[in-house]
């Protein structure tokens, strides 16, 4: 079944290259980078992680660009703009100013200047090697220390202020490329292989599995070489993800898999969708991850069950716009919580893709599109690729939403696909699209479109379907729901897709169908494989499909 | 089509879990829950002229000028007053202002003794229509009811109708009810408003019970009242209020009954109306209508005295709601204590739930309702 | 609620238009310039060229806004009627084309890669657009190398490019662009006092540290790895500038004026496209007066992304939706609801030129000394084609551009419009673009 559609796929995709083709030659070319910009997730959580969350981040960052459907991936190929750089600079200058501040300066510089109007360049040197460390997640060398405190120095005695110095460093080591790149570096090992160094290990395991940086224990780690055992290797992963800042990884894979960047240009229109708010935009957010954590973590559920779940969890926002009664008893004027919530069995609102994380995110501000959620789900659950819609096509047909004719979405959408040169596209995307067509732009629920019912049949690789159930069932067995999610986990990891010659990857997929497909299980055997830290001599050959 | 609504049955059948689809007839009332969403002075000024021919009460502009001549300037010189002193009275005038009521021959806060300030005499409705309800049998003093063409009392209305800040068409407000509503609205409970029936979306007999929540009202994305949202009850019997109904070609109205509802000042002390009486359009997404009744004039006035900056010429109506009020005579004085009047409001769907976090009222009507109304609820503690 | 809030943002408009209009007002010190009123008599130099690109998404209607004649006193289409008080300081081409050579038309993309980079490849790849290849020339020097704005609220809608992969952010917030340029920094260029900031100075010398370490920083580095780096080491310079340039005593600008300050915008995404020409309007006052204040001499603007989702007020249909699905009015030759977003963006254009416009310098205005470049992604919107772009210029370049025409180039390629415009601006290329895209030679009835 999934063969057939692959062929209706390969049309397309002839017919269109232009972001098919772009990353398996790229890839073939071997002449990606192998540094990583930090994502503006990243960026937060290194802060908070490195000097606690009362330090706050002013500023915008860099458009990311998504490769092979996470941006974990497109770090690879983004550098740093002009534009970009001012802005680096400024939130630099904003963090360095309040870690030094009065409050938080005892926190983190633990000597105390011989006078804090002149320079004292062994007091700087301490707190700029244990902030260094962090940082750039290794130790710095002679040359950078030096660099780092004549910086501190310089600036102490032009401003007449230890803690100034400082600032400035820090705010210079900020904006590094050492800090907002994540760099791998190879060593050669006893047999004479070339392999990642132990800090590069470090920092691939911590980005995976925290989003962050290494803590003191992995960099130790990384240092005295027991990172390099499997034993040693084992050991930190086991610890990371037990570690309560493994929810931080989980969130910000699904967040990247899940597209969830794109919430910064979301927005509808208030007139006909008043219940989606800027709090229910944040909050179906984190509804979802929320659901996911939960499901994954605490109940170790099943990756595919995520798309049938009852249980989730609500806002009274939420609620109101999923039309789903929550009463919280707190006290009037006490800001609202998260609760949970379990749907009763049937209920079409159950499961991932009814949340307004999806359905929502995946809809124009005026009205929904089953094209643009079919895509969404094709290439974010499935990792299957839509090719985009040719240029010079005539879509007189397509919701022409005065044409009595055509009263419902899908009646305008199968009129706009008897054109031949359509249909080859929009067979792979509406079939599914249609299927979610009982939630509005906004995620919420209708039965009805210009007063008539909404027929929401699907179809999903051969298998036809009712409605949002109908959907998640066949998505539940469909096996490339599970072999995506698997990809993603490892792009997230390594910076690309699994390759041909990955030899491991088989086995981590097995272990994860072992798992009975649980994700965490997943990232520990990702984790655990020596495939994400492979060097290699020349970027891996066509991608794995 | 009848393939689609057979499907659609089917669905709901199944989510329901009982057999109870949308053509089935129910087994049991239904409840429907809203939440007042809207609430205000019912005005009515169409053709203000009609209303108030002599067009004398004016503004801010002329309430300075009448008060500056109740202190003893003419006419020429308090206009010339306001001209030169701009957007507001200066604190020179003001000062003088606000002392002119005479308590004992000494000199007290007009706000706080508008009894004891002279009345200004400002111009009342003489025109034909007002919305309200017939409440008495004194027939000299009733407005024609623009919609039902009854003839009805609201001395409420003909006191205040000619004053600039009632000069409201609804969404609008009158100004000081906008201003104070917009003020309480995130922090003060709102009320619930359910319908009781065996059928709603038929004519017959219901039940509209009101009730005040423990919660404020939230707002959607527009700033209005959000609609489908969940509310927990107050379990006081205070401010629970039932009546008999009637709905006829989707119109309520109540065997007259008093009411109470609690409510926070600013906004208004609370609602108590004798003798209330009701008239509301009944649809499943909205209610749209009027309470009238008998309410305390003096409560009313307190509202405006109580915050003069409002631009209403707050002595001047306290006047004239002393001079309307027609009902509840003080055995003393025979002053009249109740006066009639009417709000119009609006209520939109919501969920509610008592206060142990039992739902009791689901948005009405469609088929999400069904769906929402037969869905696991699960109450945190 | 809605209503105040729409009323404090109309206020604030107005609140700044009639700040340029002060400027407007202000003396020029003719004594400050040279005879002709085109230099600096201090110093001779010539007063600057300035640019700006100006994109609006989904064209103008189908074939009908071609205007029957040819060069001066031709009839302005009725999609280009606001534009009618500057028609004699603009040209309008029409019929250039993007050719595609085998490649797909990736709509609202691969057209735009034509016209902004003068080629069109497959991969995605978008860099290099012509204001980074003008602000190389002109742009020196300035606080900021440019600055980008985008009007709906998505930071990616602007099409400024360097030669990194992926465009630049671009500003979505008044009040933070406000802050960016006119924020504690700005250093007013017709103070009388001036001392370099000891702050600064230190910054300056800390970004030297980073450079000295350059060479070990590339050492284990892959080329590929190089190259991004190299990237990032370009914009550190762009840095370095910018404090260079805060270092240094500012050349005395007459028209500079400080705009009053902006208020925190409510949203950040927009939904209506009233609201984001009220936006846009708010940036075209922040840019008159950088330009005018010398803190950048090139801008870039979207009021729109390509695939515009701005709304019409109670409208559910999103304006790209409606060049999909309204048919075209068989009388009119063009789709009608379409047409009021298309009048609408060209009410902006006109009110981008009427702020640069209304800044007086010399004998000229700001407009006069700069050439606005405005550019769509699509031809016929309703087929997203590629082929007769409407493409308007605005202002004369110092007088290196003639205006006031009408130049139709049916089949010629669009890309020689923007080839002309950066020769317009000092662009020394001998030729511009790739494959068929390719031009070496400029529209010479334009070209003074």
């Amino acid at each position: 079944m999934t063969f057939s559609l692959w062929r209706g796929l390969a049309v397309g995709a002839s017919l269109f290259a232009l972001s098919a083709g772009a990353s398996a030659a790229d890839d073939a070319a071997g002449d990606l980078p192998l540094s990583l910009r930090l994502s503006p997730g990243q960026y937060k959580q290194i802060i908070a992680d490195v000097f606690g969350p009362t330090i706050s981040i002013q500023g915008r960052f860099e458009p990311e660009i998504r490769t092979d459907g996470l941006l974990a991936i497109g770090a690879r190929s983004v550098s740093i703009s002009d534009t970009g750089i001012e802005r680096y600079d400024d939130m630099a200058r904003g963090v360095a100013a309040q870690v030094i501040d009065a409050r938080h300066r005892d926190t983190f510089v633990h000597c105390k200047p011989q006078a804090a109007n002149a320079a004292d360049d062994a007091c700087a040197k301490q707190f700029i090697s244990l902030i260094g460390r962090l940082l750039y997640r290794r130790s710095l060398n002679e040359n950078e220390l030096g660099t780092q405190v004549r910086v501190a120095a310089e600036s102490a005695a032009k401003l007449h202020d230890f803690y100034a110095g400082l600032s400035t460093s820090l705010a210079e080591m900020l904006i590094s490329p050492d800090f907002l790149f994540r760099y791998k570096r190879t060593e050669t090992d006893a047999s004479g292989q070339r392999r990642l160094d132990g800090y590069s290990k470090a920092s691939v395991l911590s980005f995976f599995l925290w989003n962050s940086v290494p803590d003191d224990a992995l960099l130790k780690a990384a240092e005295n070489g027991s990172i390099h055992t499997q034993e040693g290797l084992q050991r930190q992963v086991d610890r990371m993800i037990s570690s309560s800042r493994m929810e931080g990884g989980l969130r910000a894979f699904f967040s990247d898999m899940l597209g969830f960047s794109e919430f910064e240009v979301l927005a509808k229109d208030p007139t006909f969708f008043p219940r989606y708010t800027i709090t229910v935009k944040e909050d179906s957010q984190e509804q979802t991850l929320k659901t996911i954590v939960d499901h994954v973590m605490v109940r170790r559920g099943d990756y595919r069950d995520l798309f049938t779940t009852p249980h989730t969890y609500l806002t009274r926002s939420l609620a109101a716009l999923y039309n789903v009664p929550l009463p919280e008893k707190t006290d009037n004027g006490q800001p609202m919580h998260w609760q949970p919530y379990t749907y009763k069995e049937g209920d079409p609102r159950a499961g991932l893709l009814a949340q307004a994380s999806f359905v929502a995110l995946y809809s124009p501000a005026g009205r929904s599109s089953p094209t643009a959620r079919g895509k969404a789900l094709r290439e974010n659950i499935l990792c299957q690729k839509v090719p985009p819609p040719p240029g010079n096509v005539d879509f007189k047909f397509v919701q022409d939403t005065s044409n009595p004719q055509y009263k419902t979405t899908r009646d305008r959408l199968t009129a706009h696909r008897s054109e031949a040169m359509c249909a080859g596209c929009h067979k792979i995307t509406d079939p599914i699209g249609l299927a979610l067509e009982n939630f509005d732009s906004a995620g919420g629920f209708r039965t009805k479109e210009n007063g008539v019912v909404i027929d929401t049949t699907g179809e999903l690789s051969g298998v036809k379907f009712e409605g949002p159930i109908g959907l998640a069932k066949v998505l539940h067995d469909d096996p490339a729901v599970v072999s995506c999610v698997a990809k993603r986990a490892f792009g997230f990891a390594a910076g690309r897709l699994p390759a041909s010659q990955d030899a491991d990857w088989p086995k981590i997929e097995a272990a994860f169908k072992d798992s009975k497909y649980n994700v965490l299980e997943l990232m520990r055997r990702i984790a655990l494989s020596d495939v994400v830290y492979t060097v290699p001599a020349r970027q891996v050959a066509a991608a794995q499909k | 089509m009848a393939l689609k609504s057979q499907r659609l049955r089917h669905l709901v059948c199944v989510l329901a879990g009982v057999g109870a689809g949308l053509s089935a007839s129910p087994s049991h009332a239904e409840t429907r829950g809203y939440i007042v969403s809207w609430f205000a002075t019912a005005t009515n000024v169409v053709d203000f002229k009609a209303n108030c021919p002599l067009d004398k009460n004016g503004g801010q502009v002329n309430l300075n000028v009448r008060q500056l001549m109740g202190i003893g300037y003419t006419k020429e010189e308090a206009l010339q007053i306001v001209q030169d002193s701009g957007a507001q009275l200066t604190p020179e005038f003001t000062k003088r202002i606000n002392v002119n009521a005479k308590l004992n021959d000494r000199p007290v806060p007009i706000f706080n003794y508008p009894e004891a300030t002279e009345d200004p005499q400002i111009e009342m409705v003489t025109g034909k229509f007002a919305y309200g309800f017939d409440l008495s049998s004194k027939t000299a003093q009733k407005f024609e009811d623009p919609d039902t063409h009854q003839m009805i009392d609201n001395q409420l209305w003909r006191a205040v109708g000619c004053l600039d800040s009632f000069r409201a068409v609804p969404p609008g407000k009158p100004y000081p009810e906008e201003l104070s509503w917009n003020l309480m609205i995130d922090s003060a409970p709102g009320w619930s408003l359910r319908l009781v029936g065996d059928d709603l979306s038929k004519d017959g007999k219901v039940t509209v019970i009101l009730d005040r929540l423990t919660q404020h009202l939230q707002r959607d994305a527009t700033g209005n009242v959000l609609s489908n949202a969940t509310y927990i009850m107050e379990s006081s019997k205070r401010s629970h209020n039932e009546f008999q109904a009637e709905i006829k070609n989707g119109m309520l109205t109540i065997t007259p009954k008093d009411l109470y509802l609690e409510a926070e000042h600013p906004f208004y002390f609370d609602i108590a109306l004798k003798n209330a009486h009701m008239r509301m359009q009944v649809t499943p997404e909205k209610i749209v209508g009027y309470w009238g009744g008998y309410l305390k004039w003096q409560d009313f006035a307190y509202m405006y005295t109580s915050r003069p900056a409002n631009g209403a010429d707050s002595i001047g109506m306290y006047h004239a709601l002393k001079k309307m009020a027609d009902a509840d005579p003080d055995p003393k004085t025979g002053q009249n204590r109740l006066i009639s009047g009417t709000y119009r409001m609006e209520a939109i769907p919501a969920f509610l739930a008592d206060d142990s976090g039992k739902i009791v009222a689901v948005p009405g009507g469609g088929e999400e309702s069904t769906v929402a109304a037969n869905t696991g609820i699960k109450v945190a503690n | 609620m809605r209503a105040l809030d729409k009323l404090n943002r109309r206020r604030v408009l107005k609140g700044m238009l009639a700040g340029s209009a002060v400027t407007v007002g202000l003396p020029i010190l003719d004594c400050m310039l040279d005879e002709n009123g085109d230099a600096f008599a201090a110093t001779g130099a010539p007063i600057p060229p300035r640019f700006a690109t100006w994109f609006w998404g989904l064209g103008l209607g189908e074939g009908n806004w071609v205007p029957k004649t040819a060069g001066a006193d031709y009839q302005l289409p009725v999609q280009l009627e606001p534009l009618k008080p500057f028609q004699k300081k603009m040209n309008l081409f029409s019929g250039g084309e993007v050719f595609l050579d085998g490649q797909s038309n990736g709509t609202h993309f691969t057209g735009v890669q034509g016209i902004m980079t003068g080629k069109v490849v497959g991969t995605g790849d978008y860099s290099n657009s012509i204001d980074t290849v003008v602000g190389n020339v002109i742009g020196n020097g300035t606080r900021f190398r440019s600055l980008e704005v985008a009007c709906d609220g998505d930071p990616k809608a602007c099409w400024s490019a360097r030669s990194d992969n992926g465009r630049q952010p671009a500003e979505i917030s008044p009040h933070a662009l406000y802050a960016r340029i006119f924020g504690p920094e700005f250093r007013d260029p017709n103070a009388a006092e001036f001392a370099p900031d000891t702050g600064v100075m230190v910054r300056r010398s800390a970004l030297s540290a980073v450079k000295e370490r350059r060479e070990e920083l590339m050492r284990d580095l892959g080329a590929a790895d190089r190259q991004k780096l190299d990237n990032y080491f370009t914009s550190l310079r762009a840095l370095e500038t910018k404090l260079d340039v805060q270092l240094q005593k500012p050349e005395p600008l007459p028209a500079c004026s400080k705009p009053g300050e902006l208020e925190e915008e409510k949203k950040q995404v927009l939904t209506m496209a009233t609201d984001a020409m009220e936006r846009h309007n708010l940036f075209a006052g922040l840019f008159a007066h950088a330009l005018a204040c010398g803190q950048t001499r090139v801008v870039s603007s979207a009021i729109t992304a390509g695939m515009s989702g701005l709304l019409r007020q109670g409208d559910s249909t999103n304006h790209h939706t409606y060049t999909h699905e309204e048919p075209v009015d068989a009388t009119l030759g063009y789709q009608v609801k379409c047409a009021w977003f298309q009048s609408l963006y060209m009410q902006a254009l006109h009110d981008f030129a009427k702020a640069m416009d209304s800044i007086q310098e010399g004998d000229k205005t700001l407009l006069d000394r700069m050439v606005v470049f405005a550019f769509t992604d699509h031809g016929a919107p309703r087929l997203h084609s590629v082929r007769n772009y409407p493409i308007i210029t605005l202002g004369s370049a110092n007088g290196r551009l003639k205006t006031g025409m009408h130049i139709p180039k049916p089949g010629d390629a669009a890309t020689r419009v923007s080839y002309t415009v950066m020769q317009s601006m000092g662009v020394a290329l001998g030729d511009w673009g790739t494959a068929s895209n390719k031009v070496s030679t400029p529209i010479s009835e334009v070209l003074a």
